[in-house]
C-alpha cells in the first residue's frame, strides 16, 4: 500500500509516482488530493488498484489495461476513455464523454453522467447508477451500455451492435434507434450484472432488471440504402 | 452536325451527373481525391531561381547537401530524425490492403522515411517493416491500443483530412472483410461512417489537454503531430502551436482519401499552395516558426512539388496517392478489371468498391495477391529516393548545402494569383502582387 499526496505536484509528477509505484511492485496505491487534476493515471498497464481520494479532471483512467481506479469523487470529460480492460469507478458523477471509445473493461458511474456517455464504445461494459445526458450511445459499435435512470435526447443514436438498457424514462430515441424485447434469461443476466458491481444499497434502489427497457440498432443505417432517404437526411 | 454547341453550364459531364441522380437517388462516393482541372494556384505556378551571378550553385553531383529531416524538437525527448523529408502520409489498413501497408513501410524504411498508421489502427507487419513509425489519433478511434501507440515513434491527432475537412471517414461494406472489422470492432459488411468529431473533446482548449493526455500515455517521450485538413489554416495553426503540438501537418484539397462524396473531394478546403503559406504566416505570427515544425501534403507528385513547399515553410512533406501510384495504381494491367469496375488504367478513382484491380485499395485476397509486396517495396523506395534527388538537385541549383535552407527568394511566381499567395514577385517584375 502506498500514498502519493497530490498537493502541490505536476500531473507529470503524479503519474511519475504512480508508475514508480508499479515499478517496485506495490500495486495498492492512494492518490491524495488529486485537486480534479486533468490526466491523472492515463495508460497504467498493470493490474494496480490506484484509490483517488478526490476529484479527477479530464480523462482520468484513460488508456489503461488492466488497472483498477477508483475516483472517490466526480470525474471530469472522457473518464476512462480507450481502455482496452480493467475497470474505473466514479462515486460521484461524471462529465462529457465518458467511457467514450472503450473497447473492453467495465466503467461504473454511482451519481449522473453528462452527454454522450459512451460515444464510439467499441466493447466493455458502462454501468451509470444515476441519470445521464443527450447523446449517449452516439455511433456505439460494441459493448453494453446500462442506465439505471433517465436518459436525454437523442438516446442511442447511429449504433453499431451496442446494446443499452435503460432503467427510467427515455427522453427521445436518436436516429434509428428502437426498443427490443429482452430475450429469455436476459433480465436475469442484467440483474447479475447490476448486483456485481453496483453496492447493495444503490442497486436496491433501482428497477428491476425486468423492468428495463432494451435499446439496439435498427440497423437502418448500416447500409446507404436509398429507400431509407428520410432516415439519411435526418440521421445527425 | 453542323451549327450543334454544348452547353457550358450544363456540359455533357453535367448532364449525366444529374441524370445518375435522378435515376439512383444516391450521391456520388469515390476514392482517389479532386478530379476537376486545375484553374486554382498551384506549385506549378511557381519557378526557381537558380544561382547565376548574384548567388553560387554548389556542384549538382558532387558537392553535399543535406536531406536529413528533425521532426518533433519541441516538447518531445526523442524527435524524429528521418534521412529525407518526404515522407508517407496516413492511410488506413481497411482502405488499403496489409499487402499496400506492407509495401509502404518496407519502402519508406529503406529510403530511411516514415510511414503513418491511418484510420484502422496498427498492423503488426506494418511496426515490424517500419523503420519511423507514426501512430494516428483519429475521431474514430477505430483500433485504439496503447501497446500500439507506445510501440510508435511518434503521435497525430488529426482533426481533419484534406480530401474532406470537416466530414468523418467512409469505408464500404464490401471493404469491411471479418478482419478488417474485427480490427475496427464493427459488424461485418456494414457501411462505415467514421465520426467527424472525436469523441472526448471538442475544441482547441479541450485539445490542450488532450495533447497533455497522450504525452503521458507515451512518457513525453515521442513529438506529438496535429493533422488539420485545410481550411481557416491560419486560425486553425495557431490554436494547434497553442495546443502544444511538436508538429503540425496541413493536408490541402489536392490530397486523396479511399472514400468521400465527391462533392468534399470537388468543393471544400484550401489547395495546397495557399495552405503552406497561410501555415507558415501562422507561426511566424506567433513566433514559433522553426521551433514547431511544419508538415504539407496534398497532391504532392514529385521533388518539384515538395521543394517547392520546402521553400515556402514546410520542414517535410506527405505524399499519399503519389506513394499508390507508385505501387502501380492507375497503371495499364489488368485492363479488364479496370473495365469491370467502370474504370480505365489513367482513370481509376475506384478505391470506394474494394475491387482494385492492382491489388492495393481491396481486401480481396485474390486482388491483394497482385501486389507484391517486395517488388511493391522497392518502387515505393525508389520514387521516394529520385524525389529527394529532385530536391536536392534544384536546392543544388540554387546554392543550398541542404535542403531545408530553400526559402521563398529561391522562386519567381509565373502567375498574378501565386504571387499574390505566396508573396513572392512576379516574373519580370520586382513587385510583389496584392502587398
Amino acid at each position: 500500500m502506498a500514498e502519493i499526496d497530490a498537493a502541490g505536484h505536476t500531473t507529470r509528477e503524479i503519474n511519475a509516482a504512480i508508475r514508480q509505484c508499479i515499478a517496485d511492485s506495490c500495486k495498492e496505491i492512494t492518490v491524495r488530493n488529486p485537486g480534479a487534476r486533468h490526466n491523472l493515471a492515463v495508460a497504467i498497464l498493470d493490474d494496480a488498484q490506484i484509490r483517488l481520494a478526490g476529484s479527477a479532471g479530464y480523462y482520468c483512467g484513460g488508456l489503461i489495461d488492466g488497472a483498477s481506479i477508483e475516483i472517490e469523487g466526480s470525474a471530469g470529460w472522457g473518464v476512462a476513455e480507450s481502455m482496452l480492460s480493467g475497470t474505473v469507478r466514479v462515486h460521484g458523477s461524471a462529465g462529457s464523454g465518458a467511457a467514450a471509445a472503450i473497447r473492453g473493461g467495465t466503467v461504473v458511474i454511482h451519481g449522473d453522467a453528462a452527454a454522450r456517455l459512451g460515444v464510439s464504445m467499441k466493447g466493455g461494459r458502462v454501468i451509470v447508477a444515476g441519470n445521464c445526458g443527450y447523446m449517449a450511445g452516439f455511433m456505439a459499435q460494441k459493448g453494453t451500455l446500462v442506465v439505471c435512470g433517465d436518459v436525454g435526447e437523442a438516446f442511442a443514436d447511429s449504433m453499431y451492435a451496442t446494446v443499452c438498457y435503460v432503467g427510467g424514462k427515455i427522453a427521445n430515441l436518436g436516429t434509428d434507434a428502437v426498443i427490443a424485447p429482452m430475450d429469455p434469461g436476459e433480465a436475469e443476466r442484467l440483474d447479475e450484472t447490476l448486483s456485481a458491481y453496483l453496492p447493495a444499497p444503490l442497486r436496491d434502489a433501482k428497477p428491476a432488471a425486468a423492468d428495463f427497457k432494451k435499446v439496439v440498432a435498427g440497423r437502418k443505417l448500416w447500409n446507404f440504402d436509398k429507400r431509407e432517404w428520410r432516415i439519411w437526411q435526418e440521421a445527425l | 452536325m453542323a451549327g450543334l454547341q454544348n452547353s457550358g453550364i450544363f456540359a455533357p459531364r453535367v448532364i449525366e451527373e444529374i441524370q445518375a441522380k435522378a435515376e439512383s437517388g444516391l450521391y456520388s462516393i469515390r476514392g482517389f481525391g479532386t478530379l476537376r482541372e486545375r484553374r486554382w494556384a498551384t506549385f506549378d505556378d511557381l519557378t526557381f531561381l537558380p544561382c547565376s551571378l548574384t548567388r553560387i550553385p554548389l556542384e549538382g553531383y558532387r558537392e553535399k547537401c543535406s536531406t536529413k529531416t528533425v521532426l518533433g524538437t519541441r516538447f518531445a525527448k526523442k524527435p524524429i530524425e528521418l534521412d529525407i523529408p518526404v515522407m508517407i502520409t496516413g492511410m488506413s489498413w481497411g482502405a488499403l490492403s496489409l499487402n499496400a501497408k506492407v509495401a509502404l513501410a518496407k519502402g519508406a524504411a529503406a529510403a530511411g522515411s516514415s510511414n503513418t498508421t491511418g484510420d484502422g489502427g496498427m498492423l503488426q507487419a506494418e511496426r515490424e517493416n517500419s523503420r519511423t513509425l507514426i501512430y494516428e489519433v483519429l475521431p474514430s478511434r477505430y483500433g485504439i491500443n496503447i501497446h500500439h501507440m507506445r510501440m510508435a515513434d511518434a503521435i497525430e491527432l488529426t482533426i481533419g483530412q484534406g480530401a474532406k475537412p470537416g466530414t468523418g471517414g467512409l469505408l464500404l461494406g464490401s471493404k469491411i472483410s471479418d478482419r478488417i472489422a474485427e480490427q475496427r470492432d464493427l459488424p461485418i459488411g456494414v457501411d462505415q461512417r467514421s465520426p467527424a468529431r472525436h469523441p472526448d473533446f471538442l475544441g482547441p482548449d479541450d485539445m490542450i489537454i488532450k495533447v497533455e493526455e497522450l504525452r503521458e500515455a507515451t512518457d513525453w517521450q515521442v513529438p506529438i503531430f496535429i493533422k488539420l485538413g485545410a481550411s481557416r489554416v491560419y486560425d486553425d495553426v495557431k490554436l494547434a502551436a497553442k495546443a502544444g503540438a511538436d508538429v503540425i501537418v496541413v493536408d490541402g484539397m489536392e490530397g486523396g482519401t479511399g472514400a468521400s462524396p465527391a462533392i468534399f473531394q470537388e468543393h471544400t478546403g484550401l489547395p495546397t499552395l495557399a495552405a503552406v503559406c497561410e501555415a507558415r504566416c501562422a507561426l511566424q505570427d506567433i513566433g514559433l516558426y522553426g521551433e514547431v515544425q511544419l508538415i504539407i501534403a496534398g497532391g504532392i507528385r514529385d521533388g518539384v512539388d515538395a521543394a517547392k513547399a520546402i521553400a515556402l515553410g514546410a520542414d517535410a512533406c506527405y505524399i499519399g496517392t503519389a506513394s499508390l501510384i507508385a505501387l502501380n495504381c492507375n497503371k495499364p494491367i489488368y485492363e479488364d478489371d479496370y473495365r469491370a469496375i467502370g474504370a480505365a488504367p489513367h482513370a481509376c478513382h475506384h478505391c470506394h468498391t474494394g475491387r482494385c484491380p492492382v491489388g492495393i485499395t481491396t481486401q480481396d485476397p485474390e486482388l491483394m495477391k497482385r501486389l507484391d509486396i517486395e517488388q511493391g517495396a522497392e518502387r515505393v523506395r525508389n520514387l521516394l529516393q529520385v524525389m529527394t534527388l529532385e530536391i536536392q538537385m534544384l536546392a543544388r541549383s540554387c546554392g543550398k548545402s541542404d535542403v531545408h535552407h530553400l526559402e521563398p527568394e529561391d522562386m519567381a511566381a509565373l502567375t498574378l494569383e501565386a504571387s499574390a499567395i505566396c508573396g513572392i514577385p512576379l516574373v519580370g517584375t520586382r513587385k510583389v502582387f496584392g502587398r
